[in-house]
């Protein structure tokens, strides 16, 4: 196996979409870099949670993050937050996959932009506002919506 | 983000955010902050009121925007304790800025010997540090950022708190020759000889109250000594400093991520106001 070869992986996801992916890039997941490490006999990796439009979205980040040197210039880290930014400008759906992609591959960076992502968009927010927004039902009996207003009460005045 | 995304039309259901695994709905949660996790996140449904009282979620606590409130002082300050009170002992990081009293303090003295990190910006007044600090001997951490501490008070937290590595006491500068003054620097020398790093921007400090440093704390790593007007690093003293530590920062870099150099006058007119509640 030449070193050129040894430079990409081949992952697969759960709808059977194929990518080829450089090494450094791959292994920004954590989960794939031990699987790497495992068997590095160059076969497929299989990535059986992220179905191919969100292992596409990932690929995206890790490559971006893989190619912008680290730098203390201001500037530079001004141009990546501006491209996380605008990287995160997705649907809910493709959010929510992406968060649960983040956290399965063990990619510590993607995982905190995409959950303070949801956090952002928390902020600022009734209780009602937030459970339209997310489609979460309010499980609380008035009896017990009575009894944590009384448990906190200064929270409502 | 300020725009909503939408969920697509068509065949795709929305997602069920209550199916995310616990872990990750507890760190988008403590993204939050402990106002908006007290005011609103908790009363979402049940598995998130549930969530909002794991200890895990208030290891570390920053009070750092409760001025903005619109609420009064006696229940922003209910929610400081309450916020204490779920960490359940397993506190150790504590930061505040311009919110503090001496019931507050005392309240974390007594529920979180292990604390570890204590911060605070733009408080005064506070008598009761002191006493306070007595009950957290394994303090590695104590920032007093535009506080006004006298030196006595200094000493015996210094005194009681013999792990602390890193010491932060920051001004807000002047180059005033009035302001020049080496008593906080000699103090530090003489009680913190075990200081890894320290922190003194805008301080008064001359190359006496320097080399006394470089003397009194044979361990300093890293120093921040920007905005600290009546020092002169050009000399041999200067050389010193760069040689033994690895991380100097001068009195003219960048003050760009210290937000304190012109006067917080907000912060401290909005303290005065409920000092009189105490």
């Amino acid at each position: 196996m030449s070193t050129e070869e040894r430079r990409i992986v081949v992952l697969r996801s759960s709808d059977e979409e194929i990518f080829e992916v450089d090494i450094d890039v791959a292994s920004e997941s954590q989960t794939i870099k031990h699987s790497i490490e495992d068997d590095d006999s160059g076969r497929v990796i299989p990535v059986p949670n992220v179905d191919g439009h969100t292992l596409a979205k990932v690929i995206e980040y890790c490559k971006k993050h893989v190619e912008t040197p680290r730098s203390d210039d201001r500037d530079a880290q001004d141009a990546l937050r501006a491209w996380d930014t605008e990287y995160m400008k997705i649907d809910q759906n493709t959010l929510f996959e992406l968060i649960l992609a983040a956290n399965y591959l063990n990619i510590k960076g993607l995982l905190d932009l995409t959950c303070q992502t949801v956090a952002d968009m928390i902020k600022g927010k009734s209780p009602e506002e937030i459970r339209a927004m997310f489609n979460i039902k309010n499980d609380f009996t008035p009896q017990e919506e009575e009894d944590i207003r009384k448990e906190n009460q200064w929270a409502f005045e | 983000m300020d725009s909503m995304p939408s969920i697509p039309a068509g065949e795709e259901s929305p997602r069920d955010w209550l199916e995310l695994p616990r872990d990750v709905t507890l760190t988008i949660l403590m993204k939050l902050g402990v106002v908006e996790t007290l005011e609103h996140a908790q009363f979402v449904c049940k598995l998130w009121y549930k969530l909002c009282k794991d200890p895990s979620m208030w290891t570390s606590i920053e009070l750092d925007n409760m001025l903005d409130l619109n609420t009064s002082f006696s229940n922003r300050h209910e929610m400081a304790l309450n916020a204490v009170d779920r960490s359940c002992g397993g506190l150790v990081s504590f930061s505040t800025k311009a919110f503090a009293t001496d019931h507050l303090l005392m309240y974390i003295a007594d529920r979180a010997s292990g604390l570890k990190c204590l911060r605070f910006a733009c408080c005064e007044f506070l008598s009761g540090i002191p006493n306070a600090v007595k009950k957290l001997p394994l303090l590695e951490e104590l920032e007093l950022t535009m506080c006004w501490f006298t030196e006595e008070e200094i000493k015996a937290v210094v005194l009681a708190c013999p792990l602390i590595k890193t010491f932060k006491l920051n001004h807000q500068g002047s180059r005033d020759p009035d302001f020049a003054n080496d008593n906080e620097a000699f103090c530090i020398a003489e009680t913190m000889p075990q200081l890894h790093n320290l922190q003194m921007i805008g301080n008064g400090l001359t190359n006496s109250g320097l080399e006394a440093l470089l003397n009194g704390c044979p361990h300093l790593e890293s120093l921040d000594l920007r905005s600290c007007f009546h020092i002169d690093l050009s000399g041999d003293l200067g050389n010193r400093c760069v040689e033994r530590i690895k991380s100097l920062r001068c009195p003219h870099d960048s003050t760009d991520d210290y937000m304190y150099v012109s006067t917080d006058e907000e912060a401290i007119l909005s303290y005065n106001e409920f000092c009189k509640f105490m």
